[in-house]
């Protein structure tokens, strides 16, 4: 259906009742008599959908149109689409929303443009007058003849310049917003609305970086005559993040080849943005740090709780509810129990995104900064849904900060900057990260109370330094560390050392350490940690 | 990263159009000398494996073997038309190496670059016969009394005049 719709730029309604009108009649005898009823009304709906200021009861036409569709689907092709447009409102909707992504292909800029010669023909000039020359020697007839030839393509190669290309592209997206894994099919239509025939238009279509193409070559070449279109099409796997399409490298040359215009043209940007899904893991365990709040983590500190602490002798005004009753029947002496008090934790988790954190495992798979985002998301809605206060920030190059919050706002604002932040984004940054300065604004933002998971692959020693100085000001550190390290090569099995070393200091520092391996669900490595801390 | 990778070298329709037009240069060469002939089909067996593997350099390379061919062809007293065409079918093999390796190298194996492969041999190839054409009138025609160095001299003057038009 989307399909067919995208190419109307005006009054969709018009190009629905004429494909009503054709559907109609396709239509076997039984069901034309009860689409014959609409028809008229789809004909004048199309008429007016045509020039629809001119009738004032525009609503009418809406109506008809509403009253239509749903006939329309059921006459011609069930299948088609599996629900029917459930009212004119939303078919009002769409009718005024797609207009604006199809009004066919729109006239490129320029950003850049180099010439170049391409030295094609270099050489050529050397060879025929070589066997002009022979020809002359030798007295041959023929030869000279080919030197003849050889010349005609000299003046062939050399009288043309490259020419300039004036090109409409139309993007056409499959889903703007698909689900991380999804495949997303592109389709690029160019055309020339120059006035000068392109021979040789070689197209690569800038993909974003992070955006593997999976199905389909993303270049094309061809020829193009004025007013001529082109179309290819390709797909890309979509993953977290939200990526623009602006922009198309096109190389244009001469018909001989022997000139070449490289033009980098800025088009009408079409964005695909892919959030990732809300999912908890098991749940994480933290430190005893805590804020004032009833929560869900047990502190040492005695008071009113679920689980039984200790008893102690009465005092004026303890409550009823906690007096030990057992122990007054025994003896007559009034005793108050003591519940280990359950607080509610402030977490920030902080992600490492500087440059050295890329790291991937093999050729294949997700670096650690992917898992690390991946497990971030995770350890944030599991928090939320343990009712914690839960907070983002990261060493990156752009300023990545969310206040701890709760709720189901606080959740979705997460979840967009997981998804889209340009800090988070799948390549590692251009800028340099400056470490000690977020760090000391880190400290500054950080509430007293605030524990931090700290999600790093701990790729150098930068990354033990922020556990230890976040540890040493107060706010317990536990950090989550993607493994990303091979041992299938000396070096590789040096690097993994030196990382399980960093690891092991960190834990003689009293940072609690989740080294989570690559083969490993998040939740398998968080339970192991967490059985290993309470034994 | 997942996805597919880009094969930097030409497709099989590059081999097609550059195999059909040694092909016939070879023929023609053959009407002269079976030597030339020979030399003629290893320069395209050379352009074709230039192709294949992408390199600009084996292509020239097979051209020139390729064009060796046709002066053998030449120096054998071989019908002037058959040494035209087979010059031209030379140029366009080569030529149309070239583009291959080039479209190849930017845009990959994968992606479809018949249309303006086929446009930019069938261009070469009109270039070719139009020029092989003319001059064959010309000489058959014009007076053949001249001392040929004169013919020679012309057409160096005429390609200086090209190049000196176009800078």
């Amino acid at each position: 259906m989307t399909e067919d719709d995208t190419p109307r730029s005006d009054g969709g309604r018009s190009v629905d009742t004429t494909t009503a009108e054709a559907d109609a009649v396709e239509a076997d005898a039984a069901t034309a008599a009860a689409a014959g009823a609409d028809a008229p009304d789809a004909e004048t709906g199309g008429a007016d959908g045509v020039d629809a200021g001119v009738r004032p009861a525009e609503s009418n036409a809406t109506d008809a149109f509403a009253r239509d569709e749903p006939s329309v689907e059921e006459d011609a092709e069930p299948g088609r689409r599996e629900t029917p447009t459930p009212g004119g409102d939303s078919a009002e909707a769409r009718a005024d929303s797609e207009p604006a992504a199809s009004t066919g292909p729109v006239t490129t800029t320029v950003r850049s443009a180099t010439l170049r010669s391409t030295n094609h023909w270099v050489g050529f000039a050397t060879l025929a007058f070589l066997a002009g020359g022979l020809g002359v020697a030798l007295r041959s007839r023929s030869l000279l003849l080919a030197a003849v030839v050889g010349v005609g393509y000299l003046a062939y190669a050399n009288v043309t310049e490259a020419p300039e290309p004036r090109l409409a592209v139309e993007r056409t997206l499959s889903t703007e917003r698909p689900e991380p894994g999804d495949t997303v099919e592109v389709r690029v239509v160019v055309e020339n609305v120059g006035e000068t025939v392109l021979p040789d238009l070689r197209i690569v279509e800038q993909v974003p970086e992070a955006l593997a193409v999976t199905d389909g070559p993303a270049r094309t070449a061809t020829a193009l005559r004025p007013g001529a279109r082109m179309t290819f099409t390709y797909s890309v796997l979509a993953r977290r993040g939200a990526y623009e399409f602006d922009g198309l490298t096109v190389m244009a040359r001469n018909a001989s080849g022997s000139r070449e215009r490289e033009c980098d043209l800025s088009t009408e940007p079409i964005s695909i943005t892919c959030l990732a899904p809300i999912d908890a893991t098991a749940a994480v365990p933290l430190r005893g740090l805590t804020s004032p709040y009833t929560g869900r983590v047990s502190t040492d500190t005695s008071g009113e709780g679920t689980e039984f602490a200790s008893l102690r002798e009465y005092q004026h005004g303890d409550a009823l509810s906690r007096i030990d009753w057992n122990s007054y029947a025994r003896d007559g002496t009034l005793a108050t129990m003591e519940f280990r008090e359950e607080r509610m934790a402030t977490v920030v988790v902080v992600l490492d995104l500087r440059g050295a954190a890329y790291l991937q495992a093999g050729e294949d798979g997700l670096h650690a900064v992917d898992r690390g985002i991946d497990a971030t998301r995770r350890i944030f809605n599991s928090l939320l849904d343990t009712g914690d206060r839960v907070g983002l920030a990261a060493f990156a190059s752009e300023s990545v900060w969310l206040a701890p919050g709760a709720g189901a706002t606080h959740q979705a604002r997460a979840r967009d900057l997981l998804s889209t932040h340009p800090a988070l984004s799948p390549t590692p940054p251009d800028e340099r990260v400056y470490v000690r300065w977020q760090l000391r604004r880190l400290h500054q933002r950080l509430d007293d109370d605030a524990q931090v998971v700290f999600v790093s692959p701990v790729p150098d020693d930068t990354s033990t330094l922020v556990a230890r100085s976040l540890q040493v000001r107060g706010h317990p550190v536990t950090v989550v560390s993607p493994d990303a390290t091979l041992r299938d090569t000396p070096g590789h099995t040096l690097a993994a050392i030196e990382r399980s070393n960093r690891l092991n200091d960190l834990r003689g520092s009293g940072v609690r350490v989740v080294d989570w391996a690559g083969d490993e669900r998040l939740g398998e490595a968080l339970e192991r940690a967490r059985r290993r801390w309470s034994g | 990263m997942s996805g597919t990778e880009i094969t930097r070298r030409p497709g099989r329709h590059s081999l097609v159009v550059s195999g059909v037009a040694g092909a016939t240069a070879a023929v023609m060469v053959a009407a002269g000398s079976t030597t030339g002939a020979g030399v003629t089909v290893l320069g395209t067996a050379v352009v074709l494996s230039g192709v294949h593997t992408a390199r600009h350099g084996v292509v020239d390379v097979g051209g020139l073997l390729a064009f060796v061919g046709v002066v053998f062809a030449a120096l054998a007293e071989a019908p002037a038309p058959a040494v035209l065409l087979a010059t031209a079918g030379t140029v366009v093999a080569w030529d149309a190496g070239t583009n291959a390796v080039s479209l190849g190298r930017q845009l990959g194996l994968e992606a479809d670059t018949a249309r303006p492969e086929s446009l930019h041999a069938l261009a070469g190839a009109l270039v070719g016969l139009v020029t092989a054409v003319l001059g064959l009138v010309l000489f058959e025609t014009g007076p053949t009394r001249q001392p040929i160095t004169t013919v020679f001299v012309l057409l160096l003057a005429a390609t200086l005049l090209l190049v000196a038009l176009d800078r």
